[in-house]
């Protein structure tokens, strides 16, 4: 085990890279997953706040609208 | 063409591939990083410390492809002047600014056991820092004008006038004389001198890699959509 983490005396720097590489790698998609949920839920917010006729306007004109409101109102 | 890749088609799409990268990335990073730590061997000449290959190689070579689709799909966006190529480019762009600096910090650290020091500045390594600041200007010209066809314009400016830079990193080591060692694997020629003992790991790495990328460039790409969408929606 002593041998897996030592690596030969290189362990530090193979160690380090994949490290280096994990960490950012999820910062970013932590980063990309929050500012697209706060994008929906934003988005489905505004389409809450149109009147009754609006909304069925738009989520029947716009798939997308329809597919972000229903996600949502699974999420809440 | 341009039809095929309207957001109002493809975005359930989008979300079903979201689903699938996120429900298999995990079990694929574990045989990926089993094959790179445990199964592979040393190297007889670097030891170990070539086990570094199997993240700064995918990370060197997705850097540069995601550069060269940039610059396809900012021609593309002056020829057809459609803003949809605009906000693929844009939602690639970062994954590249990442990847660079993967494959620039992670070379450092290889370049210590192999040459005795973290940086040199010869062709490969400096030519790598310029795609870095070519990413940069590319995003930092989205992010910072606010007029957003004059951001197109100057941003898809800018990645073309890059695109002179990737000959360079890719022959740099044959044109000058370098610490980084000349290419392992010509993907042109269909050549490689890597055993296959290694050439899974990495190939098998590359695949997580680019899973993840498609997972960020998938996400990034529907806040867009979702973005144009809340943007227009009065128009809607």
């Amino acid at each position: 085990m002593n041998n897996f983490f030592n690596m030969n005396g290189y362990g530090i720097f193979v160690w380090l890279s994949f490290s280096i590489t994990f960490i950012a790698c999820a910062i970013i998609y932590y980063k990309t997953y929050k500012t697209l949920k706060k994008y929906e839920k934003d988005f489905a917010q505004e389409l809450e706040k149109l009147s009754e006729s609006e909304k069925n306007l738009v989520l029947k004109k716009s798939k997308i609208a329809s597919i972000v409101l229903t996600s949502y109102n699974k999420s809440i | 063409m341009i039809n095929l890749i309207n957001p109002s088609k493809i975005f359930k799409w989008i979300e079903n591939s979201i689903k699938f990268i996120n429900s298999i990335f995990f079990i694929l990073l574990l045989i990926a990083l089993t094959f790179a730590l445990i199964f592979s061997p040393p190297d007889y000449l670097q030891g170990d410390s070539v086990r570094i290959m199997y993240v700064h190689v995918p990370s060197a070579w997705i850097s540069l492809s995601t550069y060269s689709c940039i610059v396809f799909l900012s021609i593309l966006t002056f020829i057809f002047k459609t803003k949809n190529l605009m906000l693929i480019s844009k939602s690639i762009a970062p994954i590249g600014l990442l990847f660079t600096f993967l494959a620039i910090v992670t070379g450092a650290l290889w370049g210590k056991p192999t040459w005795g020091v973290l940086w040199a500045w010869d062709a490969r390594l400096t030519s790598m820092i310029i795609l870095f600041v070519f990413y940069t200007l590319y995003i930092a010209s989205i992010k910072f004008i606010k007029q957003e066809d004059k951001a197109h314009k100057i941003s898809s400016i800018i990645a073309i006038l890059g695109l002179i830079n990737i000959p360079i990193i890719k022959y740099s080591v044959d044109w000058w004389n370098t610490l980084h060692q000349p290419q392992s694997i010509k993907f042109l020629e269909g050549t490689s001198t890597i055993h296959s003992s290694m050439m899974l790991p990495l190939m098998l790495m590359l695949l997580v890699l680019l899973l993840y990328c498609a997972l960020i460039f998938l996400m990034k790409y529907k806040t867009e959509i979702i973005r144009i969408k809340k943007k227009n929606i009065k128009r809607l």
